[in-house]
């Protein structure tokens, strides 16, 4: 395997890299933004959608802060899983990514801005070519979703990171820079459908720190994750609960692994709630509703029958776990 | 000075001058010369020396024709590997640690069709591109090669059709690997795409345009590469089962999933001969194939084995790529490198075949096992390679540990348009080793009896034949059942357990060495030879063609020749590297290189040995009868002062030859029947293991976690406890990744879609559950000091012990391998719909009462285990063959005892219509009979 060359850029600091995004971007040049690069640099080696530039965001100064109410784009996930004063939850995640090795690379920027992944895209160019490639990476054949045949407007690609899942449930903002400046928001509207879009993210732009109020501090969560190896595997489904303690009206819930973008479920907690709520018999009904609101596809290494059905086990485990502490 | 009798030759007097010069002539042979690391003889390790030869070494299993030989130096301890400080440090050199002067990188240009016909390659542009210093297709090599001489049915590059997507198509070697890999984009190549064919079952039937042609041969139009029917016993045995098990299963293909891909260097010397770096497990047929496609004499090539960074059978075939580096190195005049992406691994493959398979069994009123009926469709991919033999392999090597009142069995393979299969570490036998088993489980329940007790009242015994012929000289089975029982507790916990644990048995049988030499006549020339070389320093120069890939055979082969010599084992240095200076040697598979080689150095050893003894008689004047050899030093047996250092015997022998060089070879006895594929599956001796699981299993998920493993083996004797071990535990985990996670999935277009580490799922050491490795030594009579293969037979028990586990938790029986956890689930799902619960955590949990039958099963199992120790010991001579049980006598041909006794290797007519699904392929004719081609 052979990296394809690319032009590596430095900047020290914020503004130095937005200038050179901004000025790329005027050049028509396209580029890629890498902070740990254990997602980018595997796709690269395999010619997935690679660029003449790539800027890291490695040399700038003050982007890994790490504390209960701001997490650096830069701060590794191993820093994540030890640091003290990090919120449980986001620890319980982090410490859930991947593998010990990934985790001494990979940053909680890059992992919140994970490819969303697909096994008809995730291969070498060889494998690609053999099935005509595919619409997220048709180098230029305009190609077919292989998932969805017959259509090249939607892509169904998963997003399997694990940590968006619980900071949304925590409502973190997220803050995002770029030539144009500085915008907040909260991570619940950072993703967007579909799988090339996968965020609101404009070019040139790329995500600073991640913020949680003072509020978000007092919630309690878990975090569920379906594997098969628990060792390293990307999560198969994942399901994300906080709440206030003792104040089951604070109960949110977020899904990732299921589509191509992780979700917030506020619709169908309120829902549950609404009819008031009745211990297990409402966590049950509370389950099977999120396993009806979400649409897994075939493209991760389980089927989706069967992550569908997880949902349902994941989301009960994590509203029971919470509710005992 | 002290501590014993110094080893360094010569004194101190009489060689040097009190001026300190050298006196003329008297000089002894320079220092260091005693070799090894201490000045002075250890005492003799009796604890390491048989009692049969007056040794403290407990020999329960009878004592052994190599215990004369032993002396207490190196077998039976725990050593580290000897090539293990290169690995640790990193300076082994694996296939792409070679670098030649001025080497290039060819590349490979890979089909992108499943199936179709090459029209043209125009290379044209590619020769255009600055940089490119050679293409080739396959019109640069005609000839075909295949591992087994049988079926020789791959090229080089493809030549007519590519047979599957990843198949090789062209090379080209340019100065760099990015311009190699921008030429493989200038290919132009015209193609015909034909209808591919991925479902065996397809295969089965005919087709317009069949993967290859076999000519007369050929069966109708169909794609089946092989078909076997073997039939034996008294069928009407089966007819009133008292219990019977009826199992389809359908597993997965998988990959070995070794770490070091594939990778080759070529090169040309300057007289013309090729140097060709491969990490090879068998380097002599490599080395036979290049030959034959690049029609230069063997004798014109060197095959330089590389480090293997592993193999399992995925390295045992004469790979394209390595025809390809040749060819292209030989066209630049440059030497040409290869190395493989993960993903070509997997498109080379040759891992274990995926296959449907199906067994039913029966037992009759006293529980002895009536009949065993396999069907094994087997899904060959692309090419042949080994699996003429795997298709064999599916049925016969389930023929024991198990007396069995008649056997029946229909195989076929065919091929498809996938990656080839192959030869996967226990090769053939792990399939139906795992659905025989679990039968085995299922009928126990059936008699309400201990599965465990259901085995051990059943097990064929030490020195018989199977009911296929197979001649079974050792057995540990007995031993290993009862081992693994006790170390889990087995009573206390089969059937007891809550729902989500369970615990299960599963036992193993496999070959050691395969009886037939595929490429000659075992009569005329042997399985494996060494040569030994020890010159004035000392040391032993042991020349082997064995392929150490890790299993640790260099090791094995310098620890008996250092037993045998009583020297340390830093004096014994392996060279096996190079097919110029090595004897020729099939290399490793079918777990023969420790039976059959260090069987070829003892025999080479005990020749040096024989010499050293005279020379010390000479010497001393004591017959050798009377002196040992301990630690470098030969003495009187009553008096170690009467003795003479090895070097100075050494230095005797030398005196009018200088170097003592010898050899030594291992033959397989005759053995085996005479019917059509008696062949397949006889070896010189069969490993017999044994292993209980307990898993866990989360009922709402469908996730199982294989908690603790007890795994006994009997490998005959541990020549090093360490290697044994480590075996068993790595077989442990291949197999739990079989069994639970790994899989080759083929997804609805045919294409492999988990080409690579990461969603091919090998469980890592996080997913490994605690292994508890137990060896058994049954001591077999024609081993090397009694030893057998440790290397493949310990990975079949784990799956059936694991399925037969879940089992237990969940109460549910489950024929998908892998169970991964949509499996599981699915299986769950299905259970509680057929019951009255819909919460899965409400089900229950299977119990056993026994019935009748146990305590007679119990009584049974305790008096053949008296047989079986007098057997063992071979105080009991008296022949056994399967059938015994049954009550037939041993001692007439079973034909003429019963009626209906068959032997049969082809259906008759009658049975076609009840044929299982491989079977099927008995309903087709040969082109020959049909009056095709003839």
């Amino acid at each position: 395997m052979l990296m394809p060359p690319f032009t590596l850029h430095n900047p020290k600091t914020v503004e130095e890299a937005c200038e050179l995004a901004g000025m790329l971007l005027e050049k028509g040049e396209e580029f890629d933004w890498v902070a740990g690069g254990t997602d980018l640099l595997p796709n690269y080696k395999w010619h997935i959608n690679p660029k003449p530039h790539v800027i890291s965001l490695a040399k700038i100064d003050g982007t890994d802060t790490l504390s209960l109410h701001e997490i650096g784009c830069m701060a590794r996930l191993v820093d994540l899983t030890t640091e003290n004063g990090i919120h449980p939850l986001v620890v319980e995640a982090a410490s859930k990514v991947a593998s010990s090795l990934v985790r001494r690379n990979a940053t909680i920027g890059g992992n919140l801005c994970l490819d969303t992944r697909c096994f008809w895209y995730n291969q070498g160019e060889d494998w690609r070519r053999s099935i005509d490639w595919c619409h997220k990476a048709d180098c230029g054949t305009g190609a077919d979703c292989r998932v969805i045949p017959n259509q090249n407007t939607l892509c169904v690609a998963t997003y399997q990171g694990d940590i968006a899942p619980t900071l949304m449930v925590l409502d973190a903002e997220v803050h995002l820079i770029g030539p144009q400046g500085l915008r907040i928001l909260p991570l619940a509207e950072f993703y967007q459908l579909d799988g090339m879009t996968k965020n609101v993210l404009k070019q040139g732009e790329f995500l600073l720190k991640i913020t949680l109020s003072k509020e978000s501090a007092k919630r309690t969560g878990t975090y569920q994750k379906l594997r098969v190896r628990d060792s390293w595997d990307f999560p198969e489904a994942g399901v994300a609960a906080s709440w206030i303690e003792g104040d089951v009206s604070t109960l949110q819930i977020a899904t990732t692994a299921l589509e191509s973008i992780p979700r917030c479920h506020p619709e169908e907690v309120a829902a549950i709630l609404e009819d008031g709520w009745s211990g297990m018999d409402s966590v049950k009904a509370l389950a099977l509703s999120i396993r009806k609101a979400i649409k897994p596809v075939n493209n991760t290494s389980l089927p989706p029958r069967y992550r569908k059905s997880m949902v349902r086990v994941l989301t009960k485990r994590a509203v029971e776990k919470i509710l005992e502490k | 000075m002290s501590g014993g009798y110094r080893q360094q030759p010569g004194g101190a007097g009489g060689t040097t001058r009190k001026d300190g010069k050298r006196v003329a002539g008297k000089q002894a042979f320079p220092p260091p010369g005693s070799g090894g690391s201490k000045p002075n003889m250890s005492p003799r390790d009796l604890d390491y020396i048989p009692e049969s030869v007056g040794g403290k070494e407990p020999q329960p299993a009878g004592s052994h024709i190599h215990d004369r030989a032993r002396t207490g130096t190196s077998v039976g301890k725990e050593m580290p590997l000897v090539d293990s400080n290169a690995k640790v440090t990193g300076q082994a050199w694996y296939g792409d640690d070679v670098r030649l002067p001025n080497e290039v990188i060819g590349k490979i240009l890979r089909s992108p069709h499943h199936y179709a016909r090459i029209k043209s390659i125009d290379t044209s542009r590619v020769e255009a591109l600055p940089g490119v210093l050679a293409v080739a297709t396959g019109a640069d090599s005609p000839h075909r090669f295949g591992v087994l001489p049988v079926t020789k049915d791959e090229h080089a590059m493809a030549v007519e059709k590519v047979r599957h997507v990843g198949d090789l198509v062209a090379c080209v070697a340019a100065i760099d690997e990015s311009t190699a890999l921008e030429a493989l984009n200038l290919f132009d190549v015209e193609w015909e795409i034909l209808e591919p064919v991925f479902d065996p079952k397809k295969g089965l039937e005919d087709s317009d345009e069949p993967i290859h042609w076999r000519g007369k041969y050929h069966l109708a139009r169909t794609n089946v590469q092989k078909r076997v029917f073997q039939e034996f016993g008294d069928r009407s045995l089966v007819e009133k089962p008292h219990a019977q098990s009826h199992g389809k299963w359908k597993m997965a293909g998988v990959h070995h999933g070794f770490t070091e891909p594939h990778a080759v260097v070529a090169h040309w010397d300057p007289n013309g001969r090729l140097q060709l770096y491969t990490p090879q497990q068998v380097p002599h047929y490599t080395h036979r194939a290049l030959s034959t496609v690049l029609d230069v004499p063997m004798h014109q090539i060197n095959v330089i084995r590389t480090f293997v960074g592993g193999g399992f059978g995925g390295k045992s075939d004469p790979f394209p790529h390595e025809m390809c580096a040749a060819i292209l190195s030989r066209k630049s005049g440059r030497p040409v490198r290869i190395t493989f992406d993960r993903e070509e691994v997997y498109w080379i493959n040759r891992g274990r075949h995926p296959s449907h398979i199906e067994v039913k069994m029966t037992a009759d009123e006293d529980a002895r096992i009536s009949g065993f009926d396999i069907d094994a469709l087997i899904d060959g991919g692309g090419f042949a390679s080994f699996g003429h033999v795997t298709s064999y392999y599916n049925g016969v090597l389930a023929t024991a540990p198990y007396e069995l009142g008649s056997f029946h069995y229909t195989g076929a393979r065919v091929w498809t348009n996938k990656p080839a299969s192959g030869a996967m570490r226990g090769h053939g036998a792990v399939n139906t080793r795992c659905a025989v088993e679990v039968g085995l489980d299922e009928m126990a329940e059936t008699m309400q009896v201990d599965p465990i007790d259901l085995r051990l009242a059943n097990l064929l015994p030490p020195h018989s034949r199977t009911i296929s012929g197979f001649r079974i000289t050792s057995n540990g089975m007995r031993e290993a059942l009862e081992k693994v029982r006790e170390g889990s507790n087995w009573d206390e916990k089969f059937r007891q357990l809550p729902l989500g644990k369970g615990i299960g048995i599963g036992c193993g049988f496999f070959i050691s060495g395969s009886g037939l030499p595929i490429h000659w006549d075992p009569n005329r020339f042997p399985h494996a030879t060494v040569h030994m070389q020890v010159d004035m320093d000392g040391g032993v120069t042991v020349h082997t063609g064995a392929a150490d890939i890790g299993q640790g055979s260099t090791t094995a082969v310098a620890q008996v020749v250092s037993e045998v010599l009583a020297l340390p084992i830093e004096m014994i240095h392996v060279r096996s590297h190079e097919s110029d200076t090595s004897p020729v040697d099939l290399g490793s598979y079918s777990s023969r290189v420790t039976f059959m080689n260090a069987n070829a150095a003892i025999r080479a050893a005990l020749e040096i040995r024989e010499r050293l003894l005279n020379a010390a008689w000479d010497i001393l004047g004591y017959h050798p009868d009377n002196l040992v050899m301990n630690d470098r030093r030969i003495y009187y047996k009553h008096d170690p002062a009467i003795g003479v250092s090895y070097l100075k015997a050494l230095h005797k022998a030398q005196e009018d030859k200088g170097a003592l060089i010898s050899s030594g070879a291992y033959r397989s006895p005759p053995m085996g029947g005479v019917h059509k594929g008696a062949a397949a599956g006889l070896a010189p001796a069969y490993s017999f293991s044994s292993y209980v699981a307990e898993v866990d299993v989360d009922v709402e998920t469908g996730m199982i976690k294989c908690t603790n493993v007890w795994a006994a083996h009997d490998c005959g004797k541990a020549l090093n406890p360490l290697a044994v071990k480590g075996q068993i535990i790595g077989s442990c985990h291949m197999g739990l990744g079989q069994v639970l996670s790994e899989k080759m999935v083929y997804g609805r277009t045919g294409h492999l879609q988990n080409p690579n580490l990461l969603e091919y799922k090998i469980p890592s050491v996080y997913e490994m559950p605690h292994v508890e490795p137990i060896i058994i030594e049954s001591c077999d009579p024609e081993g090397p000091f009694g030893a057998k293969e440790a290397g493949e037979g310990p990975l079949l028990p784990i799956l059936p012990a694991v399925v037969n586990a879940v089992y237990d938790a969940i109460g549910i029986r489950l024929r998908d391998l892998p169970l991964t956890p949509d499996v599981v689930f699915k299986g769950i799902e299905k259970a509680l719909k057929q019951s009255e619960y819909d919460d899965p955590t409400d089900l229950p949990s299977p119990r056993l009462t026994h019935s009748a039958l146990q305590p007679k099963l119990v009584a049974r199992a305790n008096e053949h285990k008296i047989r079986d120790k007098a057997r063992q010991r071979t105080e009991d001579t008296s022949p056994y063959v399967n059938g015994v049980l049954f009550g037939f006598d041993p001692n007439l041909p079973l034909e003429d005892q019963v009626e209906g006794w068959r032997t049969a290797t082809e259906p008759d007519p009658e049975q076609l219509a009840e044929l299982g699904l491989a079977g099927r392929a008995w309903l087709k004719k040969e082109q020959r009979q049909m009056g095709g081609e003839q």
